[in-house]
């Protein structure tokens, strides 16, 4: 019994050694440096000054981080609703034995493959280009008039829009995944009680699925509080107010941006504080709201 | 028991493997933190070459110089270092290391010259490089006065890299210049024979073109702050710009309305391209596209990135951003640069300075303006002709003017004022003073 504790501990060192090193300090340095002033990221302690609540003061009232959070919220309701939505009717559609079942899932899935950045430009060049994007192209084709999709109206929502277009898939696979371990008797059962599709979605495919749901919506919520990718493609010159989300602000804070070479590390610490007790309190209010299932089958 | 002892080496390669890896890219700064504040080798190292010039006549064998630079081996300006680090290695004996950052150096500078990592000089904004890194960089003052650096740089950066770091904290090597960029025959096909100075002589140059179905401006959105700051700054100065920009304030200042209700009128009058502000480079790249857009309002790196956008070579000029009646200031544009630094710690400082020296004047610097289609760092060279017009404009300017002219002085609120500059242009308000009370409702 001895000999094999001190395997475990063995095995179980290196892991835990990486886990201090390489997790546990960054947090707890990132905690630290969210209550000091801080000009440069790595600045050694000796150059910090204590700002108390200073940075979390600040960065709670700056109309620019406020304006980020909204937009991150938008993204998380609007296009939680939207994704989940289409991913859920998509996994649905896949699961009931259509034909070509594979190559629809995986031309759903492909823009998961395709790296955000070669989306984006497609996106921005191909489809809302007002010249020759295929938007207005389209309204040109029925006699309207063409749009500015990148104005600062209404790119938020051209930003959105193409975000979740290539979010779909993802959370498709995940729902899928739930639909198929649901055993195919409980349909049959179901089927032969009288209940139709539609009953047999909300009875039974619904409330199995409960647990995929907690996991997708905590996946999205995640995806959303570290949107960034998106945000600089759609800026790339320098950071909008119509696409800033936290974590472009966060990155603009601690890095400076284009013409402004103010930095201020603690700022940016504190930012990345109230986004990780943002993923902590999702996780706990998914916790409390969806139970796991407690159904066996 | 053998099993304990292969179970124990083998966390301990792991451990060491993850620790090794963790420290990974940090070799240099234990060898370098010893020299940190030791000036000697360097000293002798500048003793050693200090009767050379910088044209790579120095004997530096066994000399080893890591440079970092900010663009990549596939860039124009990437392929002429390398060729320049090739012949002064040539010249030198020295052995040169590049690595090629790209842009995002600036994310990764701060932490590795803070950790002395093993960087002997390197590329960035002088902007960055005189107020960020200053603590990190060698003071090159006297090297530069040793080489007569003066006489091979525009005197424009190295004044204010000095006011701004205290010392010459970086060589010049891709100057920048802003200002309104534009199509020579266009402006002859209108009949413009002089360039613009004032606003209205602006004006009436942007009727003519009109009249003659070419439209005056191309304009994207990312630098519409760029055109309105620097119309703002005609009006009342970059300083009392960057004061609104901080403090607010700017329906006290009636200029600031004029000076919108200028862009509402130019707006209104038709001046800008179709579908302008559009989104970067779509407006910019109409100059090249349709070629029957006149001007920009940019830095001079846009007549490149058109004429490599669209393929085609336009007859390029460029003219200063005109003066406003009353207004404060119409001599200054805004002037810019990448410049090279040398590390405070480096133990080959010389070297690296003359190599620094080597890349950005003489031969190297003009294969670079030609191949980059950049302004030669070095004044004796000649500009490419995408470049027309860049050396006057910064040879007339004494006091050059930062990016957006004080508009970026609010770190924190730079993206919501470029959002309403940028409505400004989409017409988004009836009056200046409108444009005005809702910049205020941002404080």
């Amino acid at each position: 019994m001895k000999r094999k504790k001190s395997f475990i501990i063995a095995f179980i060192l290196p892991c835990l050694l990486s886990l201090l090193i390489m997790y546990l300090y960054p947090v707890i340095r990132t905690v630290l440096m969210s209550f000091f002033g801080i000009e440069s990221v790595t600045a050694s302690m000796s150059e910090w000054t204590f700002n108390g609540l200073d940075n979390y003061i600040k960065i709670f009232g700056s109309p620019t981080f406020q304006r980020a959070m909204t937009n991150m919220l938008l993204i998380w309701l609007v296009g939680g609703i939207i994704v989940l939505c289409f991913a859920l009717l998509f996994a649905v559609i896949l699961t009931s034995g259509i034909r070509f079942k594979k190559f629809f899932r995986a031309a759903i899935y492909l823009p998961n493959i395709i790296s955000a950045v070669a989306l984006a430009t497609m996106w921005i060049q191909y489809i809302y280009n007002q010249d020759y994007g295929l938007l207005n192209k389209l309204l040109e084709a029925v006699g309207l008039e063409g749009k500015n999709w990148l104005g600062t109206d209404m790119k938020f929502w051209a930003m959105l829009f193409a975000f979740t277009f290539g979010a779909v898939g993802y959370y498709m696979l995940i729902f899928i995944s739930g639909i198929e371990r649901i055993p195919e008797d409980l349909y049959e059962a179901a089927t032969i009680d009288g209940a139709n599709k539609v009953k047999q979605f909300t009875s039974i495919t619904m409330p199995l699925l409960r647990s995929i749901f907690k996991t997708n919506i905590t996946f999205w919520s995640v995806n959303c509080i570290t949107f960034f990718i998106w945000s600089k493609m759609f800026a790339p010159v320098s950071t909008e107010a119509s696409t800033i989300v936290p974590v472009v602000y966060l990155y603009d804070t601690v890095f400076g941006t284009t013409g402004n070479v103010q930095r201020d590390a603690g700022a940016g610490a504190a930012i990345g504080v109230v986004l990780a007790v943002f993923v902590g309190i999702i996780y706990f209010i998914m916790n409390k709201l969806i139970k796991d299932d407690d159904l066996e089958f | 028991m053998k099993k304990k002892l292969v179970g124990l080496l083998l966390c301990a390669a792991m451990v060491g493997t993850t620790v090794l890896a963790g420290c990974g890219g940090d070799s240099g700064s234990s060898d370098d933190s010893s020299t940190t504040e030791d000036s000697t080798a360097t000293d002798d190292a500048e003793e050693e070459s200090s009767d050379d010039s910088a044209e790579g006549g120095a004997n530096y064998d066994g000399v080893e110089l890591t440079y970092w630079s900010m663009w990549t081996n596939a860039e124009p300006q990437g392929k002429v270092i390398q060729e320049a680090v090739d012949a002064f290695q040539e010249q030198t004996g020295a052995k040169v290391t590049i690595e090629w950052k790209g842009r995002d150096i600036k994310n990764i500078l701060s932490s590795s010259l803070e950790a002395e990592e093993n960087i002997d000089l390197f590329e960035d904004d002088y902007n960055r490089i005189a107020n960020n890194y200053k603590d990190y960089v060698a003071d090159l003052t006297e090297m530069a006065d040793a080489a007569g650096y003066a006489d091979q740089s525009f005197a424009v950066f190295n004044d204010q890299a000095k006011e701004w770091a205290g010392f010459l904290p970086c060589v010049t090597e891709q100057p920048q210049v802003g200002g309104i960029f534009y199509n020579q025959d266009l402006f002859e096909e209108a009949g413009i024979t002089e360039t613009p100075a004032t606003w209205d002589e602006f004006l009436d140059a942007c009727k003519a073109l009109k009249d003659k179905d070419i439209s005056p401006m191309a304009l994207d959105s990312t630098y519409a702050p760029f055109f309105f700051g620097y119309h703002l700054s005609r009006y009342i100065g970059q300083d009392a710009t960057a004061e609104l920009a901080t403090s607010g304030g700017w329906s006290d200042n009636e200029k600031v309305a004029q000076a919108a209700d200028d862009m509402i009128e130019f707006v209104k009058a038709g001046y800008l391209a179709d579908g302008a502000p559009d989104e970067f480079p779509a407006s910019q790249n109409k100059m090249g596209l349709t070629e029957d857009v006149a001007m920009v309002v940019c830095a001079n790196y846009v007549t490149s990135e058109v004429n490599n956008n669209t393929g085609v070579e336009l007859n390029w000029g460029l003219f200063n951003y005109p003066s406003v009646e009353g207004g404060a200031d119409s001599s200054s544009a805004y002037a810019g640069a990448n410049s090279i630094a040398v590390t405070k710690y480096s133990e080959n400082q010389q070297a690296a300075f003359d190599l620094a020296l080597f890349i950005t004047s003489g031969e190297y610097d003009q294969k670079m303006a030609d191949t980059a289609g950049q302004i030669p760092a070095d004044p004796a060279n000649t500009a490419p002709a995408s470049q027309n017009g860049t050396v006057e404009v910064l040879n007339a300017t004494t006091a050059p003017l930062t990016w957006n002219m004080g508009l970026n002085a609010n770190a924190d609120l730079l993206s919501q004022i470029q959002e309403k500059v940028v409505k400004l242009f989409e017409g988004s308000y009836s009056t200046g003073a409108d444009f005005a009370a809702d910049m205020d409702s941002l404080y």
